[in-house]
């Protein structure tokens, strides 16, 4: 639960990124110069060309990587690693493989820094699964699920540790484009119910009218924010409405 | 087509049951020297002197005792050093020539420096069975930590492992298909290597009690251990595979 709707709860200062090279191949320079914040409660969807460094500015915020100047800071100060209060729900769901549906969701609430909180596994667990509708999969293995369920699957074990940004690095990409359309409802449901802030990287220029507050365009490799739209539509809306093309086209004259 | 169909079981017993009727007329109506092969009846007749003498059971608990406790070696040395390696680069190129060099020589060619380093009785055999079982453990358990999905780690470390967290709940039970590969490679293994150095140097067990049979010109016994050692090696790996699906029911193997 975000306790302060609106705070500054991630922000972007003046970062860079370069991959330094090695074995013989040059440096890459991802990010140049990026500028922006998040506010808690918040539901931003990022788009840019392929290869631009969106997941990357995920990783940034995840912990999985460091700034090479710059800083990025979560509730004020510098983001020094990973932690549960910025779990990551990956393209490829990386769920264990060797756990149920019900153990991959109380994995986290099981490990040694999580247990001081508390909670009864059990029905932290069973709230989850209900959530994401996987209530009667409980003890079915992820290789026995399909594809949107195991996104779900990811996004409630991610639930868990009641995180407060959820980073969706194109989580819906893999799927068909029907269990897309109910997992873009679902991630919303999930949203509206959690309070949870949001980052989601897609390609989808419709799916990220479709789902979001605001839309940052990201600029081709070196990346940096190059407009951010606000988009101030009624939920739910539908591909097919006029205004969600409207937004849409700007959009994507803007990607041209 | 499909009118009649034999159950699959017993199209799979009517091969070695027809292999063992034609040798047994074979030899009865004397087609075959029986010296050479004797009747597989005769065979089976010895079979029930060697259990009653109880000299088989000395034989095989002899044999077996140096059969277990050198794969218990080679299965406890392979995970441990197949894990350190896959963990430091260090480890990874320091023991990796050693192990590149060490493996193409035929470990028998050892067992005679084992003899004098251990002496005749069990040292020898046990040295020289964990030695050579211990390389399909490594590979494997090093190619198994080695193709750990790194999201996997990382979904972990956010969602607040330990680096001992990490090991124990992720890197370890995600190698366990290829370490339990390894482990049925070095038991099966360990069966040659056993019948073989027991053949070279040995005053009890099944090596030395097929080889004596043979000076002796007990061919039937020949066969009869032949018949026992073929039945131990099927049993366990079935026994292996057995307890593969019930350590790793989660394990989905392409072909079984």
């Amino acid at each position: 639960m975000s306790d302060h709707p609106g705070e500054q709860l991630v922000r972007f200062d003046r970062v860079a990124l370069t991959f330094p090279g090695s074995a013989g191949r040059h440096p890459v320079e991802v990010i140049r110069d990026l500028d922006l914040h998040v506010r808690a409660g918040e539901f931003v969807a990022i788009i840019g060309p392929s290869g631009c460094g969106k997941s990357t500015l995920l990783s940034l915020v995840a912990g999985y990587l460091t700034p090479s100047s710059g800083q990025v800071l979560f509730r004020g100060s510098p983001i020094a690693g990973p932690g549960r209060a910025r779990m990551m729900v990956f393209q490829q769901p990386a769920l264990f493989p060797w756990l149920t549906t019900a153990e991959n969701v109380a994995y986290g609430l099981q490990l040694k820094a999580n247990r001081s909180h508390g909670r009864n596994v059990k029905a932290t667990v069973a709230a989850l699964l209900q959530l994401v509708q996987l209530d009667g999969f409980a003890r079915h293995y992820p290789s026995d699920l399909s594809g949107g369920m195991r996104q779900r699957l990811e996004i409630a074990r991610a639930l868990a540790v009641d995180p407060q940004v959820l980073l969706m690095d194109e989580p819906l990409a893999a799927l068909d484009a029907l269990t897309r359309r109910t997992m873009q409802r679902e991630v919303l449901h999930i949203w509206e119910k959690t309070c949870k802030t949001i980052l989601f990287v897609t390609h989808d220029i419709d799916e990220a009218v479709i789902m979001a507050d605001r839309i940052v365009v990201m600029a081709p490799r070196p990346t940096f924010v190059l407009a951010i739209e606000e988009v101030r539509l009624p939920r739910p809306r539908l591909r097919e409405d006029p205004e969600v093309g409207t937004v849409a086209r700007r959009l994507s004259s803007l990607l041209e | 087509m499909r009118g009649w169909v034999l159950p699959r079981s017993a199209v799979r017993l009517s091969g070695p049951f027809t292999v063992l009727v034609t040798w047994e007329l074979a030899a009865r109506f004397g087609l075959v020297n029986t010296l050479l092969f004797p009747p597989p009846s005769k065979a089976c007749a010895d079979l029930v002197v060697l259990v009653s003498s109880g000299y088989l059971s000395k034989a095989l608990s002899a044999s077996l005792f140096r059969v277990v406790c050198g794969f218990a070696l080679a299965v406890t040395v392979g995970v441990s050093l197949g894990v350190a390696m896959a963990r430091s680069r260090l480890v990874n190129d320091f023991c990796d020539p050693l192990i590149e060099l060490l493996r193409p020589i035929s470990p028998l060619a050892l067992f005679p420096l084992a003899i004098l380093w251990f002496g005749i009785g069990d040292g020898s055999k046990i040295f020289v069975i964990a030695l050579a079982a211990c390389f399909p453990v490594i590979l494997n358990t090093f190619a198994g930590a080695r193709s750990l999905d790194a999201n996997l780690i990382r979904a972990a470390r956010s969602l607040g492992a330990t680096e001992f967290e990490i090991f124990t709940g992720i890197v370890l039970p995600a190698s366990l298909p290829h370490i339990f590969t390894g482990v049925r490679l070095a038991w099966g293994i360990a069966l040659i290597v056993i019948i073989a150095t027991e053949m070279v140097g040995a005053t009890v067990g099944m090596g030395y009690m097929v080889l004596e049979a043979q000076q002796t010109f007990r061919t039937e016994r020949v066969f009869a251990g032949i018949f026992v050692i073929g039945t131990i090696g099927f049993a366990t790996d079935l026994g292996l595979r057995r307890l593969r699906q019930w350590l790793l029911p989660w394990y989905r193997e392409t072909d079984s």
